[in-house]
């Protein structure tokens, strides 16, 4: 059976003080529902409930508080992949015939911790007992990935920076991002070490937001106003620490998964108009860029800063921003990342609008390529 | 992470014992469930080499809840002897010795002070012995 996104919803991403996870997952619930599609399943992506909030049992606390008392609701978890996995579960539902319209709601709200707790919550996607015992955060870890990889490949710092460049550009159109303002490469080479070689504006900012996605039947799709087809939805995993791969640059589930959704998309590579990467850190875009070939192993960055990814070039990444400007409350990126494909494919992206965009890449992981999660959407034919 | 965890733990992070694959005879740290080259479940206990080489390393500025007082915090990952990779921590290091291909050994030292318990958690650090001098890099 086929797949559709009726309608989305998102809030802006940021620092909201004074509204409660719950009110952003009904926030960008309310307007997912504006259509006349009534779901009858809700989906939560969501990390770090039971740390930032004390709350956990989403799915029905939201699905109470959205008028869907009676419905089946959950929480889906794969880390700062669970946005795109809870996406994956409502695609599955609908593709089996299980349900015909399932609300998928992606919520994070990180803002409510102390800095060192956000560390702690975010570190909380490695190994317990090997990684944070001996110290190490997820942006340490980063960090070390990151220096291998400018070891390994030549890059420089100035070319590591191109990909955050991008971002900031992007973003400063997008009214739902977190930081709306141009950098240069100076800007990130002078920010405040986080991780050596990462410094702060490597690394996608703390923010609290959500997204919602309205995925239904090709029965329903008939009463959306706008629509778009989701054509492939493929999840991989890999070993689960770096440090216990044999090639910790590779990157095989973001390799495999966007093979395998090509594939069963039917659209090759060459005839994607776009793709959302997901880069939290500046080099994890970088290699996950290499990871789907389009560039070849160690160029990511060179060609980003030559221009080969931006909004005008000939595969814009992150149209809105990505993880680095458009923000990265982790547990609702994918469905951010699902959101703005449809606002292209639909040409509702305004003036960040991809020309005649057909075919959306969007990539969200969980970890270091732990979990990796891609999808493939067309335009409406 | 709770008193008991780390208990369970103790010989691990105090010899750094993992596992070897009694079929292939490959190791690993952290111990495995399923050997990642064979797929053998016969793995048993092994104590893992203590001398190794730096395959990368960070200065870490902000750090977990625990560890504050140590900022930054030099990690690496250390490729051991036997091949096995292992993330830790990089003491009594002067910053110059501190490079990609750095030779280290594991040593014992305190990891930190449990905040709510007081409860001190021991475990494996590394310290870099020497340096190739045509190795240098990073």
């Amino acid at each position: 059976m086929r797949v559709f996104v009726a309608s989305v919803g998102l809030t802006k991403i940021g620092d909201h003080w004074n509204k409660s996870l719950v009110d952003l997952a009904v926030e960008a619930g309310r307007k997912a529902l504006s259509s006349k599609i009534e779901p009858d399943y809700l989906i939560i992506g969501n990390m770090f409930s039971s740390l930032a909030a004390s709350q956990e049992h989403l799915g029905a606390l939201v699905a109470d508080s959205l008028g869907l008392k009676g419905k089946p609701a959950f929480k889906v978890e794969a880390a700062c992949a669970s946005g795109a996995t809870a996406f994956h579960t409502a695609y599955n539902l609908v593709k089996s015939g299980a349900s015909e319209s399932v609300l998928v709601i992606g919520v994070e709200k990180m803002r409510d911790l102390e800095p060192e707790y956000v560390s702690q919550a975010l570190a909380m996607a490695e190994s317990a007992e090997y990684t944070q015992f001996v110290g190490a955060s997820f942006a340490a870890l980063n960090g070390l990935l990151a220096r291998l990889y400018m070891h390994e490949t030549g890059t420089t710092r100035d070319e590591l920076s191109s990909i955050p460049v991008i971002d900031h550009k992007n973003a400063v159109s997008a009214w739902h991002a977190q930081f709306r303002k141009e950098i240069t490469p100076e800007v990130v080479s002078r920010s405040s070490i986080v991780a050596d070689p990462l410094r702060l504006f490597d690394c996608a900012p703390v923010g609290d937001g959500a997204a919602a996605a309205l995925v239904v039947s090709e029965r329903l799709v008939s009463e959306a106003s706008k629509f778009v087809e989701v054509l492939s939805s493929s999840v991989c995993t890999n070993n689960f620490s770096i440090y216990e791969r044999d090639d910790m640059l590779s990157f095989s589930s973001t390799r495999e998964a966007f093979e395998k959704a090509i594939s069963t998309a039917s659209v090759p590579k060459g005839k994607i108009s776009f793709a959302e990467i997901h880069d939290a850190f500046s080099v994890t875009g970088a290699i996950s860029l290499e990871a789907m070939g389009f560039s070849k192993k160690g160029f990511a960055c060179k060609d980003a800063a030559e221009g080969k990814y931006s909004l005008n070039g000939e595969l814009p990444i992150n149209t809105f921003g990505g993880l680095k400007a458009r923000g990265h409350p982790v547990g609702a990126t994918g469905i951010y990342q699902i959101a703005e494909a449809y606002l292209q494919l639909t040409e509702q992206a305004g003036e960040n609008q991809v020309k005649g965009a057909r075919y959306g890449v969007t990539q969200n992981m969980g970890g270091i390529d732990t979990t990796t999660v891609v999808h493939v959407l067309g335009s409406a034919e | 992470m709770m008193a008991i965890q780390y208990w369970r733990n103790k010989d691990r992070y105090y010899r750094l014992i993992g596992v070897s694959c009694t079929r292939c005879g490959r190791d690993f740290f952290p111990p495995v469930y399923r050997c990642r080259k064979c797929g053998s479940e016969e793995l048993k206990d092994k104590e893992m080499p203590k001398e190794g080489k730096i395959v990368t390393f960070t200065r870490l500025y902000e750090t977990l809840p625990g560890f504050e007082t140590q900022a930054p915090l030099n990690l690496a990952i250390v490729e051991l002897k036997n091949g096995v990779k292992v993330l830790g921590q990089v003491v009594d290091t002067p910053e110059e010795l501190l490079k990609i291909g750095a030779h280290v050994r594991a040593v014992f030292r305190r990891i930190r002070v449990d905040g709510e318990s007081g409860q001190i958690l021991y475990g494996y650090k590394f310290v870099v012995e020497h340096v190739d001098a045509r190795r240098e890099t990073g």
